[in-house]
């Protein structure tokens, strides 16, 4: 076996940060090799280097034993690497082959005109020799995901690429099509490409990766075979110490009704049908948990209750009363919590301090404002109190929110969202971007609520993660709620088939009443 | 770095300075403006013909003097503290000059009044909506102002009695004209999605005509050749007080205006509807995840920066005409310039303010006391502006959009933006 890559004592600083330390990293030739850390461990900045879009600061890049220098992508890929971004760079309205050879058309009439012809037989060529299922004339917008992706990695062979590095492959699939997409790694590997895939996923490294580099504060804190080493020896060199993994709820007997959405339709900013005739109720002591690939109403049917989009149909009840057109501002000053999905945009004022930040959404409540006067040393107080219990860092109260990472920016919001006694919090990815111990303690705290008997409506893309600690799930595709499961009685296979649209078994479905408790 | 890096690198540090470097930012600028125009006066003045040279370096004779020039300019605004014509480079202080002349009395008249419009300004600009209409917001509240005192003074005893309820009224009702038309925009932009510089702008038309239809058929002083309003009598104007020279300035509207400042900073700092008012302008839809109600805030908004132009208005109208007066000078328009050179901060304004009624004062000085065309003083001024707001423009310019270096290499904080977490 030979070395594919081997980078020599990489360093990069922006800055003044020091963004990889001293990283060494051999990956042998047919292997998958996976680059785990956490959010800000330097994986990308690592990857970025390898394909030329930045300069180390120090050491070298060897590809196939030679000492590199790349200028530029353009000189990596002449080297034949290949990166598959996370945001897919695809002209949507083109068609598969079309996207493929973009760039580097095969040409006729002495190269004054495209020749799509032989281009359409190359692409087709190319997807049989790897076993890829693609149909060269679909246009993309057509096409789902998990298709985007397998053509830019098409797009990355065609040019010639026998090293491919993917940044966070799995983020937008569903289960099906993650496993899909690992199989194509090991029909490229057969055939003697190497593969480089970022994440921050245990299992799928464990899963995919003949060997695996964990990466912490730009450092390389090891490198072993995926077959030798388990879940926790990989979260405790991620974290550098030892992690409760699994989230645990114990059983609870749920209180009263808190929230009931009945037959709730919303569109999306466009005017496209994004919620459809969903129905569900949570109840005191309970999390209702939401699974979905991100996009399939999550976020328009969470709007419509928070308070931020009218729905066209259907009616929400919250305390008994019907909230249907109450104000955002209302149901936050009647204990409706809420982590919004987009903490730039929506949950912190990226210009405000985060003392500021800190009433954001009770800058009315007679808490801090008697009087229509704001009353900012409590503000303060406020702020410092959430920094402190939710380990915000660094503990600034006076900096502004953006100069914070983004997993302190999450804590900040998930603290100033529980800390206003909600009765019903809802949290959107609320551990997004956070790293594992963090996580640990937002799990944590979200099943303090529940045992306090607050209900807790949770929608995550992370299956584990809603699956762990919901007593409910409710499964979205296209804007339906395809299924109200147990989730403890329930495969990830089933939730994945629900995921992607498809209910086994569509008698037993239908007889469930529409706002069930599958308990 | 590509070129579009290194200018985003420059906004990025622009924008992070601190106040004591955007002070020093903006004197900066003003040398350099200075400079610059130094050397306009100079290549001006060896195109132009004149009899003697009024300075000659290196044995060329120039028909202006720059360094005249600016301490002309300078020095009439404040009065004359200093001895211009004297020879040498230290001027020897002015044993007559008096702090309360006529010069400064100008300054300040036209400071008092930028003091509102640029305030107006900044109340939009800090709530995210660009209001240019508080031109328009002004001529109305002013006329508004007029109209009222003319009607009500004879219903009042005249004297310092009369003054004292009618000019408070006055520029309540000014207040309360300029604020309904500044609601109209507002509203359009809430419930009709109007944008707001076209309508502020177009509203600004509609306000000097229907001001000068008003008066001109209706509402005219019959004895009058020009279009403008019968006199209000003088005991309900505000009168030059401490300054004997009169000036057209009263030092009791500059402490009105001075007062708004400290209230509209109280306002938009220390209060809930501030909050509301700030978080909308920095981020609207942070704002409607706070439970912001968007509309309301985008109309009551628009209602206070009119109801700021509209006293701006009534202070022209009581303390400078005495009268409404087709042909209302810029003051709106220049408040926006104002606003920017203040950073939209509420304290800024009064130095800008300040800025510019020097300027305007001085240009007098310098048309009257050298040979300098007043095109030419009009270049020299606009230079200075041009200089000193640029830095706050262009730090307003990188506060609105994305300066990140490169999302994608961000990762020693993990802070990147949008959904590449999972």
């Amino acid at each position: 076996m030979s070395t594919a890559v081997h980078l020599d004592e990489i360093t990069k600083r922006f800055s003044g940060v020091v963004a990889n330390d001293d990283v060494d990293l051999t990956v042998e030739r047919g292997t998958v090799h996976a680059l785990l850390g956490e959010n800000g461990a330097g994986k990308t900045t690592l990857m970025n280097i390898l394909y030329g879009l930045y300069e180390p600061t120090e050491g070298t890049v060897h590809v196939d034993g030679e000492p590199r220098d790349f200028d530029s992508p353009a000189d990596a890929i002449d080297a034949g690497i290949g990166m598959i971004h996370q945001h897919f760079m695809l002209v949507d309205p083109m068609t598969v082959a079309e996207n493929i050879v973009l760039g580097n058309e095969p040409r006729k009439w002495f190269g004054t005109t495209v020749d799509r012809e032989r281009a359409r037989q190359e692409v087709i060529d190319l997807s049989n020799r790897y076993g890829f299922d693609v149909n060269p004339d679909d246009a993309i917008e057509d096409v789902s995901v998990g298709v985007q992706q397998r053509v830019e990695i098409l797009k990355a062979l065609y040019r010639g690429a026998d090293i491919l590095i993917l940044d966070e492959p799995t983020a937008v699939l569903t289960p099906q099509e993650v496993e899909e997409l690992f199989r194509v790694f090991e029909e490229l590997t057969a055939q003697g490409k190497t593969i480089i895939f970022i994440s921050h996923k245990l299992g799928e490294a464990m899963h995919a990766a003949d060997d695996i580099t964990v990466l912490r504060n730009g450092k390389n804190v090891g490198t072993v075979k995926a077959d030798e080493t388990s879940n926790e020896e990989l979260a405790e060199l991620m974290v550098g110490r030892e992690v409760l993994l699994e989230p645990k709820a114990e059983p609870q007997e749920p209180g009263d009704e808190v929230l009931a959405v009945q037959h709730l339709s919303a569109e999306d900013n466009r005017g496209i049908p994004a919620v459809s005739d969903v129905s569900f109720d949570i109840r005191e002591g309970e999390v209702f948990g939401i699974a979905g690939v991100d996009g399939n109403g999550q976020s328009q049917l969470v709007e419509a209750i928070t308070g931020l989009r009218t729905p066209t149909e259907g009616s929400i009840s919250y305390k008994g009363g019907d909230i249907t057109d109450a104000s955002r501002r209302s149901r936050i000053a009647d204990g409706m919590a809420y982590i919004p999905e987009d903490r730039h945009e929506r949950g912190l004022v990226m210009d405000f301090d985060l003392v500021q930040n800190g009433i954001l959404g009770s800058q009315h409540s007679p808490t801090f404002a008697a009087d229509g006067r704001i009353n900012w040393s409590d503000a303060r107080d406020h702020a410092e109190r959430i920094i402190d219990e939710y380990d915000v860092r660094p503990p600034h109260a006076d900096a502004d929110a953006e100069s914070f990472s983004g997993g302190n920016q999450q804590k900040f919001i998930v603290g100033r969202e529980f800390e206003r006694e909600p009765d019903l919090v809802v949290a959107t990815h609320p551990t997004r971007g956070v790293d594992i111990g963090a996580m640990e303690f937002i799990h944590e705290r979200l099943l303090d609520l529940r045992a306090e008997g607050k209900a807790v409506l949770l929608i995550s893309s992370k299956l584990d993660e809603v699956q762990g600690l919901s007593d409910r799930l409710g499964v979205m595709h296209d804007g339906e709620l395809m299924d109200i499961v147990d989730p403890r009685n329930t495969t990830e296979e089933e939730i994945g088939l629900l995921m992607a649209g498809e209910r086994p078994n569509a008698a037993e479905t239908d007889a469930e009443p529409p706002v069930g408790d599958a308990k | 770095m590509s070129a579009a890096e290194n200018a985003k690198a420059v906004l990025r540090r622009l924008t992070a300075a601190s106040a004591t470097e955007r002070i020093l930012i903006s004197f900066a600028a003003l040398i350099m403006a200075v400079l610059v125009g130094a050397v306009i006066i100079l290549v001006s003045g060896r195109i132009t013909t004149c009899q003697t040279a009024a300075t000659t370096l290196f044995g060329t004779g120039f028909c202006y003097d720059p360094v005249e020039v600016y301490l002309v300019l300078f020095n009439g605004a404040l009065g004359e503290p200093f001895l211009v014509n004297s020879p040498g480079i230290l001027k020897p202080l002015n044993p007559n000059w008096n702090p309360l002349n006529f010069g400064f009395a100008l300054t300040l008249k036209e400071t008092t009044l930028l003091i509102f419009t640029g305030l107006s300004v900044a109340v939009s600009f800090r709530a995210g909506l660009f209001n240019i209409g508080t031109q328009g917001q002004l001529i109305l509240g002013g006329l508004a102002t007029a109209l009222f005192s003319f009607f009500v003074a004879p219903l009042l005893p005249s004297g310092l009695v009369g003054g004292l309820i009618l000019i408070p009224l006055a520029i309540v009702v000014g207040a309360l004209v300029g604020g309904l038309y500044g609601a109209i925009p507002g509203a359009l932009k809430a419930y009709a999605d109007a944008n707001e510089v076209i309508t502020t702008i177009m509203l600004n038309f509609i306000a000097a005509q229907i001001a000068f239809v008003l008066v001109s058929e209706f509402y005219g002083n019959p004895d009058s050749q020009v279009v403008e309003t019968t006199p209000i009598p003088d005991w309900a104007t505000l009168l030059p007080v401490a300054f004997p020279q009169g000036g057209d300035f009263s030092i009791l509207a500059l402490a009105f205006g001075l007062a708004l400042v400290v209230a509209v900073w109280f306002l938009l700092e220390q209060t809930s509807f501030g909050y509301d008012l700030r978080t909308s302008g920095e981020q609207p839809e942070a704002a409607e995840y706070g439970g912001v109600d968007a509309k309301r805030t985008t109309v009551t908004s628009m209602f206070l920066s009119g109801a700021l132009g509209g006293m701006g208005g009534a202070i022209w109208v009581l303390m400078v005409m005495g009268k409404w007066q087709a042909g209302v000078p810029a003051l709106g328009f220049d408040g926006i310039t104002v606003s920017i050179l203040a950073g939209n901060n509420p304290f800024g304004v009064v130095p800008a303010a300040l800025l510019f009624g020097t300027l305007k004062s001085g240009s007098l000085a310098v048309q009257f006391g050298t040979g300098v065309p007043k095109q030419l003083v009009g270049v020299l001024r606009g230079l200075i502006i041009l200089f000193v707001a640029m830095p706050e423009f262009f730090r307003m310019l990188g506060s609105t959009i994305d300066l990140e270096p490169d999302r994608e290499t961000v990762a020693t904080d993990g802070g990147r933006l949008g959904g590449d977490d999972e």
